[in-house]
């Protein structure tokens, strides 16, 4: 029987940004070692509302001599965010996890091209900290490019520069980093990368993955995502969060953000 | 201290025999697989399984769930992989667990109800048929088969034609009088009901002015559809002799019981599966403590229990 439902109790939860929060959480040394890609359902045990969990990124895991910190990074979004938002130090969280698929990794490819739109960081992060500790890659080989509306969403970056050296900032209104879009500003180092000895990783809003996927056109380089979509049961069994996606006959289907994702192929995901 | 015996926990619903009362609600619990690493599933009443229909189905484009105060909306439009893919590559695996299986199956025609019916009737591993004449989220059939107490009927009977297995015919809440379509479909035959499905609702995003749901509208279940629950079983076990089975946002022990006390035989469990993994197994083991607690032998000593006292008159 597998037992990963557990209670966590938080370390700390703190505004990093005006919306932004940085929770950790500790919890019992059973915690497997998530995968970078992986998510917990949380949700406040007792509360009837929000009654159902939230899916959110594991964004850092530790172990500890005898348990195991975890770091969320998330925004607030509506109701439920916004009262996990108000959780104070050392007040209990119920942790449903880690969840879903992960990443593949391609340790012998010579680039690791990271895009991240907002919140999105939160995932690639622990892939980069995963690739940095568990593969043995070299920060040099890791390039990251953050992207958000303005520099209040740029966030993520202090964990960013402690594994990656070529980070590049992007935001909408060049309050940091460059005015421009993340994925325009990939698009102009596109030709850097070798198609077939790069490995693409990003996470961000759907606009964002929509326009990368027409600038990596088709098939040339492979490039994984991390898909979103409300959430019931989050171990497959409600159909709730179906997305489509091209099966292998090309034809649409839908599959399971929790269960089948959440990270996808960006080639096979039909955008709206 | 006096010492605690263990309560007699099986239960019969007309040719069936359950070791216990609690189910899995179709659509919540997937072919069973998906909750094995948390539940025993030897333990359970019953497994029902997610709505079958004769092709495999696509489902609705999502959106597909919202949760909503005390519940969730859900238009999942019965997205499942077909009878045959489910006898092939998913009862070969509930066949190795000591549990009843109840198939829950869908069709948009009589003559689909009928097809699918047959093709379970014909396989091991199925204990009984679950019809779901009463998904409001698919724009053919569905609604309009558990509406109108004539079609109810009808689809009993063509399904009865087909099989020798129980035929529990699933209600739907939609309904102005649920107990008149639970007495049509008990004269065309039915061995069993169980209610309630979902009640059809809808929510919408103020600043896109859109609904949260691609669909529109979508199934309602959960705790806030308890009472609605609740007081339909009770009106239904009053006018039919067949057993009859409650859900409804069942999340606890005391939930479960109730649904007992007003006279269901047995229960099933839906979207507390969600929030809890472990739920059924919970709601039994709280169950178990509290005919203990109470020195009740015989969890058939419980049911139908319920003392209407005053009038039944609300305003
Ligand atoms: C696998 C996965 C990982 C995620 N990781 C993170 C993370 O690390 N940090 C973070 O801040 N957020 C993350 N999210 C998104 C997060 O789950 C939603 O923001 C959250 O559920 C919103 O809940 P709410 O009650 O605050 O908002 P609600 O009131 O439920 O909704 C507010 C708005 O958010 C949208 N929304 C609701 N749920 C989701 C969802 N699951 N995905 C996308 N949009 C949603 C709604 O459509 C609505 O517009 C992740 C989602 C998934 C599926
Ligand atoms: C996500 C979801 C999918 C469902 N799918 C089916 C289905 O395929 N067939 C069916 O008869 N009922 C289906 N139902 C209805 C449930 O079996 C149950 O009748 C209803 O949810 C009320 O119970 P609850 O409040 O305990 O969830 C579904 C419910 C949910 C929430
Ligand atoms: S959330 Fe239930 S199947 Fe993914």
């Amino acid at each position: 029987m597998a037992k990963n439902i557990f209670i966590g109790e938080i370390l700390r939860n703190e505004e990093i940004r005006p919306n932004y929060f940085l929770m950790k959480v500790q919890l019992p040394d059973s915690f497997d070692e998530p995968r970078p890609g992986q998510f917990v359902m949380i949700r406040i045990a007792g509360l009837s509302e929000p009654f159902l969990g939230r899916p959110i990124s594991i964004y850092s895991y530790s172990l500890r001599k005898s348990f195991v910190e975890i770091e969320f990074l998330y925004r607030i979004a509506g109701k439920g965010t916004q009262i996990l938002a108000g959780l104070i130090k050392s007040s209990q969280v119920e942790v449903h996890g880690p969840l879903g698929g992960s990443y593949e990794v391609f340790p012998e490819k010579e680039n690791i091209v990271f895009i991240a739109g907002g919140i999105g960081v939160a995932p690639l992060s622990l892939l980069a900290q995963y690739l940095c500790k568990n593969v043995c890659l070299v920060p040099s080989r890791m390039n990251f490019y953050l992207g958000a509306q303005t520099a209040k969403e740029i966030v993520g970056l202090d964990k960013l520069t402690r594994l990656c050296y070529n980070i590049q900032i992007c935001t909408d209104d060049g309050s940091q980093g460059r005015k421009s879009l993340v994925t325009q500003a990939f698009a102009e180092d596109i030709k850097k990368y070798d198609p077939a000895n790069t490995a693409v990783y990003a996470c961000g809003p759907k606009g964002m993955m929509k326009a990368l996927a027409g600038i990596l056109g088709k098939g040339k380089f492979a490039c994984q995502v991390s898909l979103e979509e409300r959430m019931a049961c989050g171990t497959g069994a409600c159909m709730g969060c179906a997305v489509a996606v091209k099966d292998k006959q090309g034809d649409v289907a839908y599959k399971r953000v929790c269960s089948d994702g959440p990270v996808f192929n960006l080639a096979d995901v039909i955008w709206e | 201290m006096k010492a605690k015996t263990f309560p007699q926990m099986a239960v019969q619903l007309g040719k069936l025999s359950l070791k216990n009362p609690v189910m899995t609600a179709s659509g919540t619990f997937g072919y069973g697989e998906e909750y094995a690493d948390y539940v025993d599933l030897n333990r359970l009443g019953a497994i029902v399984v997610k709505g079958l229909s004769l092709q495999p189905r696509l489902g609705n484009p999502p959106p597909r769930i919202m949760e909503t105060a005390g519940g969730m909306l859900n238009a999942i439009g019965l997205q499942n992989i077909g009878v045959d893919a489910f006898i092939e590559e998913k009862l070969p695996y509930l066949r190795q667990y000591d549990v009843a299986v109840i198939a829950n199956i869908y069709g948009e025609s009589y003559a689909e109800y009928q097809k699918v019916a047959k093709k379970l009737s014909a396989v091991k591993g199925v204990h009984a048929l679950e019809v779901n004449v009463s998904c409001p989220n698919v724009k053919k059939g569905g609604l309009s088969f558990g509406t109108d107490p004539k079609v109810a009927a009808m689809v009993t009977r063509k399904v009865k034609e087909e099989t020798d297995l129980p035929v529990i015919i699933k209600l739907t809440p939609n309904v102005t009088d649920i107990a008149a379509v639970a007495a049509a479909v008990e004269k065309a035959g039915a061995d069993a009901l169980s209610l309630i499905n979902t009640l059809t609702g809808m929510s919408v995003d103020l600043k896109s002015r859109k609904p949260h749901l691609k669909n529109i509208t979508g199934g309602l279940s959960g705790p806030a559809i308890k009472p609605v629950a609740l007081r339909m079983v009770w009106q239904v076990v009053k006018r039919v002799a067949i057993p009859v089975i409650g859900i409804g946002g069942i999340v606890n022990a005391v939930d479960a019981l109730e649904f007992l006390m007003v006279g269901a035989k047995a229960v099933q469990v839906g979207t507390a599966n969600f929030i809890n993994p472990y739920a059924t197994t919970d709601i039994l083991e709280g169950m178990q403590n509290y005919l203990q607690d109470n020195n009740i032998k015989d969890i058939n000593k419980l049911i139908g229990t319920f003392n209407a006292g005053g009038s039944s008159c609300s305003g």
